[in-house]
């Protein structure tokens, strides 16, 4: 196993050539990673223009409150091998549709009449499990699984739960745009971290 | 009290000293002076025992009596006790007017039954081991104070979430004997500094019961963001207590505060105000609060306990629809919460209430103003029906404004009144809008389904459709839309009984055989309410029946006269009843009868050969079910020779025609027209009117305006139709479209004669009514032609109305002149185009012959009167105009050359022979010489300074001619000379006229080379080439030299030399040897004027011949 996670180091792809199917699927898995992280970015700023001001202020910035069940991308994943990155990517995109649910619940009852963001929400939350769902197959196409059960969706789910039936209104738009934010940043790190599996992509 | 004893003693004291002052009136008034000082000093003494006795008393009774109650029924009556006393004192204290009640107790109150109105002695009689001291006081209830107790507040809690608190407490009412008004004072504090932030008076009523009472305020601030403090009391105002009511004493203080757990909270936390409100949000913190938005806005801060502070806004503004965040920043994080501004639901609008299908309830309404609230903020509408006691109840999101909101409710078996209420409710507020209905009034049924049509037979056919709903207890009342093909639809109601199985069937009668009809239909109930919407329209066509009438007829004999042509016309629709296949056409008479059958339809004319006879021609038409009763005309045209052609004009679409009542008009009169420009047999249409009628408008999609129709109106007899009246008409008359076409036929010097013709029919479009014949002088292609007939002044216009006329002379016409014709015709539709010609009239030969021999002859009178006039004065006028001029020769004053005057070849000496001198003077601008005196005659070059310059610049010649007088004598020429003038006197120049005059090539060649005599005239009119060097000639010579250019001179004299120079624009006339000539008296005569040539007669030679004469 070791030797095949270390195949799938950066620093041996450019002496291994993948399979093609592999490699198409790659690339298919890191286009949708790219696509979404732009629809990503779209949803964070919609979400941001409808929570009012001073949401979408310049210098309006809530702290990075932590959101339960869901980490931030650490400043370490960089340095963490490219298989072990793709599992926290896939563990992370697993956790995000529960929370952007939450949040579309939430915002039905605040923008009712805003169905391109609640639409978005909704797509989001699909999304994000699909790619998830490909990073998982791509792993167990590269022999590197997930073993262990996964916890992370269940808790999740009960974060997302408890954060939806938080009382306070600004609470959840705060805790709406954190999540739109991770939901934006775990898509962009896929898809830095597909890209590195790309023949020619980032040592 | 006190005051009431003081003043008692100082009374008796008083009386004691009147008396004692009394028997000093009856002293001596020596006397009265010690007297008067032993009284002072009386006085003084009296006056310091009393107030011994006053501090004596003082001092050792009772005192300060005041008595107090809190239950209005025992008065408690405290005083201080006298000073010196001890432990030990017992007090007596007596109550005078209550039947001398008396207590003795040992301290320095006594609570006694409240005393009724007045006043009660109070007699307090102290009792210690060295004496007693008694005090009387006098007490009323006036001075006895109500004090209540101090209320207790019993409970103080707190809605947080609507900020309010509430107050409970006991009044304590069963203390009170009567009922009295309480009022109370309610004090608010806030912060641990406890300021004060509300005081309300509060009002109850004590009832004989203790009352548990309630108050409750809504604080502006969060309840969570400070402490709270309420503290009470109480003052009762009893109408049965005349003393002084005073407040009781506060209660003790509650408070109300929120425990804060470690994290920073703010409030109010997602409140729903009424927009325009004031709201106070704060931020329960432990750490600095550096800022506070409101949206975007900044906010200052109010400062709370601890790090607490609070930010209040004034009028909010409606929020949108993620309501309004306020936003307070600490170091290192935010804190927030969301308020909502909106409005309570509007008054639901326009609440109706009706069904499709009497099986459920459709009531709508409009929400009115939005109230910006969404979500679970959104107005609830809840629709109760209070006979029944059900209600449905309606959420949804705010639709827009204008958005009808619907709720269903299920039809209840057997109620048919129904009374809504329908309620709107949110966190501000609920409204509410009710009605009453009958729901079988208002039923709107849905779109009848399934339309079908079926024949019954060619007039009748059944409807069938389905219409949803239970109507078995109403009548249906549906409207039949019947569409006939081109025509106009009918609608027709029918009522119907309601049905349980929504099928109907309805039969409509009454329609056209063989006509294509839409049908659809729509229903309401027969208490109308409103109609459904229409079914899907349906086209049915009927089937065919027998044809109604027969065709109508019309007959014509043909040309020849020996057929007869039988027209008919195609049956309408409604009486065809059907395709028609053929006619049948029959002629019979006593004696036979001929007939063509099978006629097929598009033919609608047929011709029989028939002799004179009387028939009866009958014709029928058939279509698939049957032929149709005959139509019948008589063939017999009854002669009438009473005939003349009328004219009449129609009414744009149509022609009316009327005729007298003629009963011998049994039958129907007929109409039949043509038009008039069609070859025979003239038959475009025809019409048949009743007998009893006696006018018609006889229309025709075929009239066209401008076109002439004849009319025929026949009568009909029993035995035939008779020819009644010719009519020629119009149905619009218009302008003629050509113009008529005209000739000249004669021109003389003064007339011309002119002659048209008719114009065609076809292009006259109108009956005419005349023409318009335009003239005046005018000349092609000029500008007055083209106004000739719009009213030029010079135009003379003949309105031509005998239509008979053909021809028209137009006299006093001037001869040889240019003349404009025009004519055109004109209708009553107007004007046509014109036609226009120009004619010139002849010459008029006598009258320029007159106008020739007049002048002729007044010029031949005027010559011959003038001649004899001259003849016989030429004396006079020789003396006048033309003295005689002395002969210098003969002169001996004068020696001339012999050059200046040919034939003297020496000078001679001048003799002074008598003659008559002339004095000629000739100066030079330049010459400072005086003038002489006398008549001047200024030359033409002198009229013209501006050209001096540039012909003559040294010389200005003033010639003076004084004949009778010599003022001077001329100097020396040499001196002249130098002086640049000359001064030269002639004597008789006519005298040398003739030898001087050279001819012009002469004066040429030598104009100056002679020292002799030379004009002193120089002309420079004609700056030639020549003159410049007869110019520079002229001033190289010495001695007398002629003044006057000689080429410019014009010698018009046939007696003198003629100069014709075609250069010289400026003829002079003189001598060339003198500028002393007659001519220049005479004013020269018009030079261009060929008259003034020498060839022509003039009269200047005239006299100039009778001169030489």
């Amino acid at each position: 196993m070791s030797r095949r996670e270390g195949s799938l180091a950066p620093q041996a792809d450019s002496s291994v050539s993948l399979l093609p199917h592999l490699e198409a699927k790659i690339r298919q898995t890191h286009s949708l990673a790219h696509l979404l992280t732009k629809y990503a970015e779209q949803l964070l700023q919609e979400y941001v223009q409808l929570q009012g001001d001073p949401f979408g202020l310049p210098g309006f910035s809530p702290p990075r409150l932590p959101v339960a069940g869901l980490s931030a991308p650490a400043p370490s994943h960089a340095g963490l091998p490219v298989h072990e990155r793709l599992r926290l990517d896939a563990a992370a995109l697993a956790a995000l549709p529960p929370l952007l649910d939450a949040v579309r619940r939430r915002q039905a009852e605040l923008n009712p009449r805003a169905p391109r963001l609640l639409r978005r929400l909704e797509d989001a939350a699909r999304q994000a499990r699909a790619l998830g769902a490909a990073v998982e197959a791509l792993l167990a196409a590269l022999g590197a699984a997930n073993r262990g059960p996964r916890a992370e969706p269940p808790a999740a789910a009960a974060a997302a739960t408890s954060a939806s039936a938080a009382s306070g209104v600004f609470p959840a738009k705060v805790l709406g745009l954190r999540v739109c934010g991770l939901y934006r940043e775990w898509l962009s790190r896929t898809e830095g971290d597909l890209g590195q599996l790309l023949p020619g992509g980032p040592a | 009290m006190l005051y009431r004893s003081l003043t008692d003693c100082i009374a008796q004291t008083m009386d004691i000293y009147l008396c004692l002052k009394r028997p000093s009136w009856m002293v001596a008034s020596k006397r009265m002076r010690t007297a008067s000082n032993f009284q002072w000093l009386l006085s003084i003494f009296i006056l310091l025992y009393l107030m011994n006795q006053v501090n004596s008393q003082k001092k050792e009774g009772p005192h300060d009596l005041k008595c107090v109650t809190n239950n209005l029924q025992v008065w408690d009556c405290s005083w201080k006790a006298p000073s010196g006393t001890s432990r030990g004192t017992n007090y007596e204290v007596c109550i005078e007017n209550r039947s001398h009640s008396c207590y003795r107790l040992e301290k320095t109150n006594i609570k006694i039954p409240a005393l009724s109105h007045g006043d009660y002695e109070i007699i307090i009689n102290s009792l210690h081991d060295f004496g007693s001291s008694t005090s009387k006081f006098t007490l009323n209830e006036k001075n006895v104070s109500l004090i209540p107790d101090t209320p207790e507040i019993l409970n103080l809690s707190a809605d947080f979430s609507t900020s309010t608190l509430y107050l409970k407490w006991n009044d304590r009412g069963s203390v009170f004997p009567h009922h009295s008004n309480v009022i109370w004072e309610i004090k608010v504090l806030r912060k641990g500094s406890m300021e004060l932030v509300k005081l309300v008076t509060h009002n109850t009523t004590l009832n004989g019961k203790d009352t548990l009472h309630h108050w409750s305020w809504a604080s502006d601030m969060p309840l969570e963001c400070a402490i709270h403090f309420v503290e009470i009391r109480c003052r009762i105002d009893s109408l049965h207590f005349s003393g002084r009511k005073e407040w009781s004493d506060w209660s003790p203080v509650k408070n109300i505060s929120w425990t804060p757990d470690s994290q920073t909270k703010v409030f109010p936390q997602d409140k729903v105000i009424l927009v325009g409100s004031d709201i106070t949000f704060c931020c329960v913190s432990q750490e600095k609060v550096l800022s506070a938005l409101i949206g975007h806005t900044n906010c200052p801060l109010i400062h709370l306990d601890g790090e607490s502070v609070a930010i209040k806004i004034h009028n909010i503004s409606v929020s949108a629809s993620s309501g309004t965040n306020v936003v307070f920043t600490t170091e290192d994080n935010i804190f927030g919460t969301v308020v909502f501004a909106g409005y309570p639901p509007d008054t639901p609008q326009q609440l109706d209430c009706e069904t499709h299908d009497l099986k459920e309830i459709i009531c709508s309404w409009n929400p009115g103003r939005s109230t910006g609230l969404v979500g679970p903020r959104a107005t609830i509408y809840t629709l109760y029906e209070s006979f029944s006691g059900k209600y449905v109840r309606y959420k949804r999101d705010e639709a827009p404004t204008n958005e009808s909101y619907q709720l269903f409710f299920q039809m209840l078996p057997n109620q048919q009144i129904y009374n809504f209420t329908l309620n709107a409710h949110n966190p501000l507020g609920q409204s509410e809008s009710t009605i009453l209905v009958n729901i079988t009034e208002k039923v709107y049924p849905h779109t009848p389904t399934s339309f079908k049509v079926k024949d019954i037979n060619s007039t009748a056919v059944t409807l069938s459709w389905h219409l949803p709903g239970n109507f078995a207890k109403i009548n249906l009342l549906c409207q039949i839309e019947i569409k006939k093909s081109k025509s106009v639809q009918e609608q027709r109601n029918v009522t119907i009984k309601g049905v349980e199985n929504s099928s109907y069937l309805v039969a409509l009668d009454k329609l056209n055989p063989y006509t294509l009809y839409t049908l659809r239909i729509r229903c309401s109930t027969e208490a109308f309410w409103k109609w459904s919407k229409w079914s899907n329209k349906k086209q049915h066509l009927t089937t065919e029946a027998i044809p109604s009438k027969g065709p109508d007829t019309w007959r014509e004999w043909s040309s020849d006269g020996k057929n007869l042509i039988i027209y008919w016309k195609p049956l309408p629709i409604n009486e065809a009843n059907g395709k028609i296949l053929s006619y049948n056409v029959s002629c019979s008479s006593d004696e036979e009868t001929q007939s063509l059958s099978e006629i097929p339809d598009p033919q609608h004319k047929a011709e029989i050969r028939l002799d004179k006879n009387d028939y009866i021609i009958s014709v029928v038409a058939k279509n698939s079910v049957g032929s149709s009763p005959p139509s019948k005309i008589a063939s017999m045209e009854i002669p009438n020779d009473d005939l003349e052609i009328e004219q009449v004009v129609g009414m744009g679409k149509g022609i009316l025609l009327t005729w007298h009542y003629d009963p011998n008009m049994t039958c129907d009169y007929v109409i039949k027209w043509c038009n008039s420009s069609r070859l025979e047999p003239c038959l475009m249409d025809w019409r048949k009117v009743p007998s009893n009628s006696t006018e018609t408008v006889i229309e025709s999609d075929q009239f066209r305006p401008g076109v002439r129709y004849n009319f025929f109106l026949y009568g009909c007899r029993n035995q035939g139709y008779q020819l009644l009246r010719t009519i020629i008409g119009y149905v619009e008359e218009l302008a003629p479209i050509v113009a008529p076409n005209f000739t000249v036929e004669d021109t003389s010097a003064d007339s011309i004669l002119v002659k048209w013709e008719d114009i065609p029919v076809e292009e006259l479009r109108g009956f005419l009514r005349g023409y318009l014949f335009y003239f005046g002088k005018g000349e092609r292609d000029t500008s007055k032609m083209r106004v000739l007939v719009s009213g030029h002044s010079d135009i003379k216009v003949k309105n031509i109305t005998d239509m008979s006329q053909k021809t028209l002379r137009i006299a006093d016409l001037q001869g040889k002149t240019s003349y404009h014709l025009v004519l055109r015709a004109y209708t009553d539709g107007g004007m046509g185009p014109e036609k226009s010609m120009y004619v010139v009239t002849k010459e008029n030969s006598v009258g320029l012959i007159i106008a020739i021999l007049i002048p002729v002859a007044v010029a031949v009178i005027v010559g011959v009167v003038t001649s004899i006039l001259c003849y016989r004065k030429r004396e006079w006028i020789k003396e006048t105009f033309y003295p005689d001029i002395p002969n210098p020769e003969n002169c001996k004053a004068l020696q001339f050359q012999k050059s200046v005057c040919e034939g003297s070849n020496a000078l001679k000496t001048l003799e002074m022979n008598p003659c008559t001198p002339n004095n000629v003077e000739v100066l030079e601008t330049r010459s400072a010489f005086p003038k002489i005196e006398d008549t001047e005659i200024i030359s033409p070059v002198a009229e013209r300074p501006e050209d001096r310059s540039d012909a003559e610049p040294e010389n200005h010649v003033v010639v003076s001619y004084c004949p009778p007088i010599i003022e001077e004598e001329i100097p020396n020429p040499a001196a002249d000379e130098a002086g640049g003038a000359a001064q030269v006197i002639y004597i008789d120049v006519q005298s040398m006229y003739q030898p001087q005059a050279k001819p012009e090539e002469e004066q040429e060649n030598n104009p100056v080379g002679g020292a002799g005599y030379k004009p002193q005239m120089h002309l420079p009119i004609n700056s030639t080439v020549e003159d410049i060097a007869a110019e520079e000639d002229l001033d190289k010579t010495v001695g007398y030299r002629p003044q006057a250019n000689v080429n410019t001179w014009n010698l018009v004299s046939p007696d003198s030399p003629r100069s014709i120079d075609s250069n010289s624009e400026i003829v002079s006339f003189g001598s060339p040897c003198s500028i002393n000539s007659r001519q220049f008296l005479i004013p020269p005569k018009d030079e261009d004027s060929p008259k003034s040539n020498g060839g022509g007669w003039s009269f200047t030679n005239f006299f100039q011949n009778k001169s030489n004469d």
